[in-house]
């Protein structure tokens, strides 16, 4: 019997498009990487910071097991553990191999791998290329991709965008519909399976740390196709940003992890310059409401912080939404070899010198830690089975996501310089697991009858041409932007139930708007504009889902916060007790004696609300609205409790 | 110029077979804007100057905060990113063109598909083994890590050829990028095993000895890469590559 | 020795172009100014460096075979170098950029300039049969002809400063090209010195024109035919 060679379609040239790529190649089989852009171009080189892997090279005592229980925790527990711990325990691994690629890493006089502190742990975890790790990371992975498509392996369509997966009749998809952004033109690509690696939704917001392509337009497809999506309400709003009018610019968290410093002037309205206002006068708020973390606490709790300053207790700097991230304690030597690349767009952007004034910054959205379900498989000792085919796959057979368009790695909130790990980790996960897929597969996508591919083919021709006739009076550019503002006015860090029913009659209002858009250029050539409708469409579809979500969880959980639902947490409390508490109400009643006073309400409370709501939250596309159900979190590993970081 | 409009000047071209033209736009002005800003400002009010209704123009970008390497374009005559490109720093009417030395696919959007056909030219990566866990890499020091990012940061953004007198739309220059990713790829322990082939590839037509040292790549980087030193140093390995080949082999 | 590829040996020529720059045709330009300055110091002392050249052994074969053919060589592939670029100056104005175009017009006049140099002194030279030691009181008589008239001090002045500028300029290409000066300081310290260097020859030779445009003197050819 001849073998055939098996063609993997991977959709997106990320991290996790190009780990899984180099994977697919490994394993001997095709692969085709889709890009809407040149792949070195994706947004994963705008990842700042490092990446996160417990090697502990300087004696502090880090484990793996210590970054999982890290990771869990910052995420609010909300994070299928199995799959976490197995990522912590093949970080180090995947260290050594970006290092073996090249990766331009940051090193110790002796010539090995820095590291540096970073939010939400108290060790030095975080390898980096100065502050463009992201960029590197990409690159390296470029390069091997490159090697192999040099070689053959790898086919690219670049300046393609995927549309929708060709599922037949059983439910099992065959392959993918592809635009060629060029010349406009639609066709399927067969495949045994394909890989969605096609990053997060941050456009939605209009204005995002995210970059133009991160529309969570492919994503949306597959559910707007019947895959489930879970956990959408949980969006990172990163703490620090430079405000702008086209992009919200990250500033690095590796700027605190470096020392950075944030802080307000105590005194309202202080328009002194901030080199003039002494030590004393600058409260500091990060460090006294969090001594044990200081400026590293995980972001969805510095968020907060930041905006209960400048909204609640109004210090913000100039009475404006920002506050100051001061780094001037530090030599322009050592920082523009720590943090080189972010000072510098810093100053290109607002033509101030962060080496000798504190920067300006706001907080802004930046992550999506749901995405797309996708499953997986444990070996029975709380660690991953790599070769099942499970691992990675969406709720539609043969369809995967791997990176930021998935959910499974950050819970409800993810931790700094876990992204890139999560990226790589998952990318090349999804090789060797779907080279498993491919084995047991019923048939060849050739045995496949025509007609599935045609008819996907000529549902996204017409759906097409329906777009491209559009003429009505609405801009497709500005619904988008009004999108964005409503989803920033009300989906952001403090949400509410009224706002957040306000804002799903919005996107309704904004989808009947849709129908009126008009399709401002209908030429062939090389035309965003149908596209971008498109796009549109996914992203009200998926707005809907991440509000639907908030909506219906009445609880604070990680970047997730109600005020309403909101649980005081006694003084003095230590996550221990809960841990007690839980062991002894096994064996008996817990008398409220045990504990200083008011502990045992808060835990009970805590416990009831754990019970009903740490589940993940999953939305299927039912008349035109995301169903939402819930679903058990694989806690089996780390007990939950509550997060303290003080 | 009014203090409530920015005023640009775009060239635009509907394919790569059709000729080019001017258009005249403005929008509202903003303080702290940049050039994307203002694209996208047509884009949700494609009018040109004149009261038309007009198609938006098309270009390209993706971080917009310089580290994607997508949204060049020649500024006011000037060939640099067009996200960092702050209209407060601009004279007026801003003046967009696309890149020249590289096929317009439309309006400022052009085909830079030749950088990336270089990369794989001169074989622009480190040969590892493969992805399994196999150790560790090899030791750097401090002052190696430092001289590999300088050049690692090169985003493909085509500023450096654009601006390169050498580099034309019809030759087969590789032009500094390629050039200085030789010099990273042979800098790196691993990436050194493969440094002769590499030497090689830059050796031919179009390659490092038809750099007539302009140096206008330097001037014009926007990661401030030190391409000319890289140059240099490509020169001086492939001097001896061509001298070992002569006299000592 | 090794064959050499299609690329190498296009590697090859360009090395030699710009070697030959240096040498012969650099170390050339230095000796030729350097001789004729010396009829700064009088007419009798140029007479005698002539004298010397024009009496060398085996003159005619080191004129070819180290002048004129890596000359001509230099002049050819020079052409095709500033054919295969495109100025653009005029948009990116800084100093280096201005140097390259530089580099290919004064090499492009220097050629010309050769032409009208060879063929108003070797050419008539050969033609008249003037040989040994009837060449000086021959071309000297010819220089200051030329440089009696305005026209031929401007053509001498173009034509000194352009070959002084495109040899200092060239030693600047040659060593950044052949790997010598590397950094970024290196290439501009040498830079300034290859520019000193320039001024020096340039001193040389225009200090020829000057004396010869002031003092025009004749000699008798130094022995007797």
């Amino acid at each position: 019997m001849v073998k055939r060679e098996k063609k993997i379609i991977i959709i997106g040239g990320g991290l996790a498009g190009l780990a899984t790529a180099l994977k697919v190649c490994e394993s001997k089989m095709k692969a085709v990487l889709v890009s809407y852009q040149p792949l070195k171009r994706s947004h994963s080189v705008c990842a700042q910071g490092g990446i996160n892997a417990a090697i502990d090279t300087k004696g502090e005592g880090d484990s793996p097991e210590i970054h999982f229980y890290d990771t869990v925790k910052g995420g609010d527990f909300l994070a299928h553990q199995p799959p976490v711990r197995d990522m912590c325990y093949q970080a180090p691994a995947i260290i050594r191999l970006m290092d073996r690629m090249g990766v331009a890493f940051n090193r110790t006089p002796e010539g090995h791998l820095e590291f540096r502190r970073f939010g939400g742990t108290l060790f030095s975890r975080t390898a980096f290329a100065g502050a463009t790790t992201g960029q590197q990371l990409v690159y390296a992975l470029d390069e091997q991709v490159r090697r192999y498509e040099h070689d053959g392996l790898v086919e690219k369509l670049e300046w393609h965008e995927y549309l929708g997966a060709v599922i037949d009749s059983g439910g099992i998809c065959r392959g993918a519909v592809v635009h060629d952004l060029r010349t406009g033109s639609i066709f399927t690509l067969k495949g045994d399976a394909v890989v969605l690696a096609t990053g997060g939704p941050g456009q939605l917001y209009s204005r995002s740390t995210g970059s133009t392509v991160c529309t969570g337009s492919a994503a949306t497809s597959a559910y707007l196709q019947g895959a489930k999506y879970a956990n959408g309400e949980f969006i990172q709003i990163h703490p620090t940003a430079i405000p702008g009018l086209d992009k919200l610019r990250l500033m690095s968290e590796s700027a605190r992890g470096e020392g950075g410093r944030i802080w307000v002037p105590r005194k309202r309205d202080d328009d002194r310059d901030p080199l003039d206002i002494p030590d004393e006068e600058r409260y500091y708020f990060l460090e006294e409401n969090h001594p044990l973390f200081g400026n590293l606490v995980p972001r969805d709790v510095a968020s907060r912080e930041i905006h209960d300053v400048v909204y609640n207790k109004k210090l913000g700097v100039g009475g404006d939404a920002m506050v100051y991230l001061d780094l001037t304690h530090h030599t322009k030597e050592y920082l523009d070899n720590r943090l080189g690349g972010i000072l510098d767009i810093y100053e290109k952007f607002t033509g101030e010198d962060p080496h000798k004034v504190p920067m300006k910054i706001f907080p802004a959205v930046h992550y999506s830690m749901g995405g797309l379900w996708v499953d997986y498989e444990t070996d029975g000792h709380g660690m991953i089975d790599h070769r099942s085919p499970r691992n990675q796959m969406t709720s539609i057979t043969g369809l995967y996501a791997a990176g930021e368009a998935e959910y499974q790695y950050h819970g409800a909130n993810r931790l700094g310089a876990n992204s890139l790990l999560s990226c790589i980790y998952a990318g090349l996960l999804a090789g060797p697991c779907i080279h498993s897929y491919t084995q047991h597969l019923d048939k060849a996508p050739e045995d496949v009858s025509s007609s599935v591919y045609d008819d996907a083919r000529r549902h996204w021709e017409s759906r097409f041409q329906e777009i491209r006739s559009l003429n009505g009076n609405e801009n497709p550019y500005s619904l988008h932007q009004e999108l964005g503002e409503s989803l920033l006015a009300n989906v952001l860090i403090v949400r509410t139930n009224n706002k957040l029913k306000e804002t799903l009659k919005t996107i309704d209002d904004i989808e009947t708007r849709a129908k009126q858009v008009n399709c401002l250029d209908t030429s062939d050539w090389a035309n965003p504009t149908p596209s971008f409708i498109n796009q549109l469409y996914n992203m009200i579809h998926l707005s809907r889902i991440i509000t639907q979500g908030a909506l219906v969880r009445d609880e604070c959980r990680g970047a997730h916060f109600k005020p309403e639902f909101a649980l005081e947490q006694p003084d003095r409390f230590d996550p221990h007790e809960y841990i007690d508490y839980i062991e002894k109400s096994h064996y008996e009643d817990v008398a409220e004696t045990d504990f200083a006073p008011g502990h045992l309400t808060y835990m009970k409370q805590f416990e009831e609300k754990e019970n009903h709501w740490r589940k993940s939250t999953i939305a299927q596309f039912k008349n035109n609205c995301p169903d939402i159900s819930f679903e058990e979190v694989d806690a089996s590993l780390v007990t939950p409790r509550p997060r303290k970081y003080d | 110029m009014s203090n409530n409009e920015i005023e640009l000047k775009i060239k635009r071209q509907d394919g790569p077979e059709s000729s080019p033209y001017w258009e005249r736009f403005s929008v509202p002005y903003k303080p702290h804007s940049n050039v994307i800003f203002c694209l996208q400002e047509i884009q949700r009010r494609p009018i040109n100057a004149d009261g038309k209704d007009v198609r938006p123009v098309v270009w390209e970008c993706n971080c917009l905060e310089e580290v994607c390497g997508s949204c060049t374009m020649v500024i006011n005559g000037k060939v640099r990113q067009s996200c960092t490109a702050l209209t407060d720093q601009l004279k007026q009417p801003i003046v967009l063109e696309p890149m020249s030395k590289f096929p317009v696919v439309r309006d400022l959007q052009v085909d830079r598909s030749r950088m990336f056909e270089n990369l794989k030219k001169v074989k622009a990566w480190v040969k590892i083994d493969g992805t399994y866990d196999i150790g560790e890499g090899p030791v750097v020091s401090q002052t190696d890590r430092n001289k590999a990012y300088d050049l690692s940061q090169c985003m493909t953004c085509g500023c450096c050829l654009e601006a390169c007198p050498q580099f034309q739309l019809n030759n087969d220059f590789l032009g500094a990028a390629s050039f200085s990713q030789v010099r990273y790829f042979n800098l790196h322990p691993t990436g050194a095993m493969n440094r002769d082939e590499r030497l090689e590839s830059v050796m031919g037509e179009g390659g490092i000895a038809d750099c007539g040292n302009a140096q206008v790549c330097v001037e014009v980087c926007p990661k401030n890469i030190p391409l000319t030193e890289s140059i240099a140093e490509i020169g001086r390995q492939t001097t001896w590559e061509i001298f070992k080949k002569l006299f000592f082999k | 020795m090794n064959k050499l590829t299609r690329g190498e040996t296009h590697f090859l020529l360009y090395k030699i172009h710009s070697l030959t720059g240096i040498v012969p045709i650099g170390v050339f330009l230095f000796f030729h100014l350097a001789f004729n300055s010396l009829r700064t110091v009088g007419v009798r002392q140029y007479q005698f460096g002539i004298d010397l050249i024009n009496n060398t052994p085996f003159l005619l074969l080191i004129e070819i075979g180290f002048i004129y053919v890596p000359l001509l060589f230099h002049s050819f592939m020079g052409f095709y170098i500033a054919y295969k670029g495109k100025s653009n100056v005029l948009r990116y104005g800084y100093p280096r950029n201005g140097l390259y175009t530089l580099q290919r017009i004064s090499g492009a006049i220097v050629f010309v300039f050769l032409i009208y140099h060879m063929g108003t002194t070797v050419v008539p030279k050969m033609f008249y049969g003037k040989h040994a030691f009837e060449a000086a009181p021959f071309l000297i008589d010819i220089m200051n002809q030329q440089f009696g008239a305005w026209e031929g001090r401007i053509y001498y002045l173009i034509g000194i400063l352009s070959a002084t500028f495109h040899f200092a300029n060239g030693l600047w290409g040659f060593c950044v090209s052949w790997g010598i000066l590397v950094g970024k300081r290196a290439q501009q310290n040498a830079g300034w010195l290859f520019f000193l260097v320039g001024l020096a020859l340039a001193f040389l030779g225009l200090a020829t024109v000057w004396e010869f445009s002031l003092h025009p003197e004749s000699v008798t050819p130094s022995i007797s035919g």
